[in-house]
């Protein structure tokens, strides 16, 4: 009995200190404006948002074209992420703290991105954007320049990223791995292929067979901020992931399914790694198997 | 002959600007102070604002026109200030801006405002007057400004007993913290256009003149000859202040003549070892890199750059001598306007235009003070001969 208890201290202080670890709080960001060896970075989907008000000596990464190959279907490439961080004075010990708007979907995926890449310093500023103002606090719209370093990655992290190829091989070969799709439930079970609005579409709807249905708003609340850490295990605990064994996230493209990849890696300390790519590959590619339970079927038309 | 010169200035301000420019780390602030530097030259130099001449103006002859365009700049730059406030700070009362010419009000503002209008009309000029009549070809103009750092010296050497008994007020008082941003333009708006309409009041109509048509040669000489109305002066001068808080700092002109200071200072065995409080303190005073040339160097001269390409083009660039006793005021003058520059934290521009323009108490204060300085340089230099 004694040992369970203390298993279960030690399990859940490792929890709580790895939610320590990866998030920080807009007080702490606040305090930190101007600490040498901390560089804020905003990764916004909104255009315009970080030019109208920032943090005050946060960079700006364009999702776009700085952390996506804007050519090839890729993250951005090794050559251009260590300019990226060279041009903005990032060495190998800078922590590197994320923030953005929209309970910083963005800037979980900026956080993924920095992870492949192997960098070992990363945080993402509890509550983003929405967090900041309702605290009312001081917005800058000066860009800094930064004193730039030559910045060379060291040790990527490529088992975070999941494949087509590894995707496949878990639902045809049976892995006892747990695939969770954060997409909203209309796309999950393919009444709809994609939102409204949605420029990068699939030639079918559903989802992979075996996965549960986990969409990534679940795991904040209205302010932006994470649940607490008992919430998000109960959460996913219901979907049948529990810790034990590998997790991949999807969703559309493959950068929402990277908020909750940092959701269950980063804060409940699971195994898992994103599937980047996610519907517009897996749903435009042929032969793949799919999941489609509300019949919308494809009928030639 | 003059216009070749005028061509020249520009040519040297545009190849200073790109050098500037590309400058690692501070390029871009650089080369934007140098632009409103100059713009900032011309606007002095066009429409004559010299705070000295403008009180010992007011006081002699009860001309006004300077003092009106000082109201026009102060609207202008507080409504700047304010929308760029509110993009920067949702909530007053909570945070302050960062670098906003927020000075500490105490008993060191009232002297240090005194001596410094009592000195400035006395020798002839504030600082930017100074500044811009160097540009016009004055030789008492250097001689001025070697007596504002000679001062500045001797105030850095004043400061600590100053600071630990005249100082009161560290926080100084930022009325948007107490009134809100509505309340606080409603306040000082108020008081500004009471301002204007006491010195309107009773200026006697001017004949009216024909109104000339607006063909080129005509508009082209009120641009570029006539002396701007006071209005057109300070519209501008507003607006440079608000473009250089959003994109710079607020403007200010003794931030280099006080890391000067403060290296000659050293130099000379006279500065204490510490500053007391002078290095949190935001203004003028507080030097970022002693080692460097300041970002205010930039502006410095790229103001009397300015004006010396206003005057060129307009025949008013005039190199004179001067008279002896006018260097010998000048330097004394000099000397007073430096040493409340110091203890200001800032002189007409950066305590009192920064100040006001933020909605800090410290700019009025400075003002007033300033004021009363100059009502009495002008009793002590007695009316000019007629």
């Amino acid at each position: 009995m004694k040992l369970i208890l203390v298993a279960f201290f030690l399990v859940a202080a490792t929890h709580a200190a790895l939610a320590q670890d990866a998030l920080v709080s807009t007080d702490w960001v606040f305090q930190n404006v101007k600490n040498p060896k901390v560089r804020i970075v905003e990764v916004s989907v909104d255009p315009g948002l970080y030019e109208k008000g920032h943090v005050q000596g946060a960079a700006g990464f364009k999702w776009h074209s700085e952390l996506c190959d804007p050519v090839a279907r890729d993250v951005v490439s090794r050559e251009n992420f260590e300019k990226l961080c060279s041009r903005n004075g990032i060495t190998a010990d800078t922590t590197v703290v994320f923030y953005g708007d929209n309970s910083n979907w963005f800037a979980c995926w900026g956080h993924w991105v920095f992870s492949l890449y192997g960098h070992k310093n990363l945080k993402v500023m509890d509550g983003g954007r929405q967090k900041w103002e309702a605290e009312k606090r001081p917005w800058d719209t000066t860009v800094p320049s930064f004193a730039a370093t030559t910045y060379r990655v060291e040790s990527p992290n490529l088992d975070l990223r999941a494949r087509m190829a590894d995707v496949l091989d878990v639902v045809q070969k049976k892995q006892d791995v747990r695939l969770v799709d954060v997409r909203s439930p209309e796309e999950f079970s393919g009444k709809i292929i994609a939102p409204a609005g949605s420029a990068e579409l699939a030639i079918r709807a559903g989802h992979i067979p075996g996965a549960k249905n986990v969409p990534w708003k679940k795991a904040v609340r209205e302010d932006g901020t994470f649940k607490a850490i008992d919430e998000l295990k109960k959460l996913y605990a219901e979907a049948g992931i529990d810790g034990s064994g590998t997790v991949v996230t999807y969703c559309r493209i493959g950068e929402r399914s990277s908020h909750s990849w940092f959701v269950l890696k980063c804060l409940l300390g699971y195994s898992v790694r994103n599937y980047d790519g996610s519907w517009t590959e897996w749903g435009n590619a042929v032969g793949v198997p799919i999941e489609n339970e509300s019949g919308t079927i494809w009928t030639g038309k | 002959m003059r216009f070749g010169a005028a061509a020249a200035v520009a040519i040297a301000a545009v190849v200073a600007g790109l050098v500037l420019h590309a400058v690692a780390g501070r390029g871009r602030e650089l080369s934007f102070t140098l632009i409103a530097g100059f713009a900032a030259g011309i606007v002095f130099q066009r429409s004559q604002f010299c705070f000295a001449s403008a009180f010992r103006d007011l006081f002699h002859k009860r001309e006004r026109r300077v003092l009106l365009g000082l109201i026009t700049a102060l609207a202008v730059g507080s409504a700047g200030y304010m929308i760029v406030f509110g993009a920067w700070i949702p909530d007053p009362a909570l945070h302050r801006p960062n670098t906003a010419h927020i000075a500490p009000v105490g008993w060191h503002l009232l002297l240090g405002g005194a001596l410094f209008g009592f000195g400035m009309v006395v020798g002839g000029g504030c600082i930017t007057g100074h500044l811009f009549r160097l540009g016009e070809g004055s030789a008492v103009a250097p001689v001025g400004l070697l007596g504002v750092l000679g001062g500045y010296v001797l105030g850095l050497a004043a400061w600590n007993p100053i600071y630990l008994n005249l100082v009161s007020s560290i926080r100084g008082l930022w009325c948007p913290e107490r009134l809100g941003y509505a309340g606080s333009i409603a306040l000082q708006g108020g008081v500004l256009a009471a301002g204007a309409a006491l010195l309107l009041h009773r200026t006697p109509a001017p004949a009216p003149a024909a109104p000339s048509p607006a063909t080129l040669p005509v508009v082209a000489r009120r641009v570029f000859v006539e002396r701007w109305p006071a209005w057109v002066g300070g519209l501008a001068l507003g607006l440079i202040a608000t473009f250089a808080y959003l994109r710079t700092s607020p403007l200010g002109v003794t931030e280099e003549i006080g890391r000067l200071a403060r290296l000659a200072g050293g130099g000379l065995g006279i500065m204490p070892d510490r500053l007391q409080g002078l290095d949190e303190l935001v203004g003028c005073a507080a030097v970022a890199n002693p080692d460097t040339v300041s970002t205010n160097a930039v502006f410095v001269l790229a103001l009397v750059g300015g004006a010396l390409f206003a005057a060129l083009v307009a025949g008013e660039f005039r190199p004179r001598l001067g008279t002896a006793p006018g260097h010998l005021r000048a330097l004394g003058g000099g000397v007073l306007v430096g040493f409340g520059a110091m203890i200001s934290l800032g002189c007409t521009v950066g305590t009192l235009m920064s100040g006001i323009m933020a909605f800090s108490l410290s700019g009025w204060v400075f003002l007033i003070a300033l004021a009363l300085g100059a009502w009495a340089g002008t009793r002590a230099i007695g009316r000019p001969s007629p």
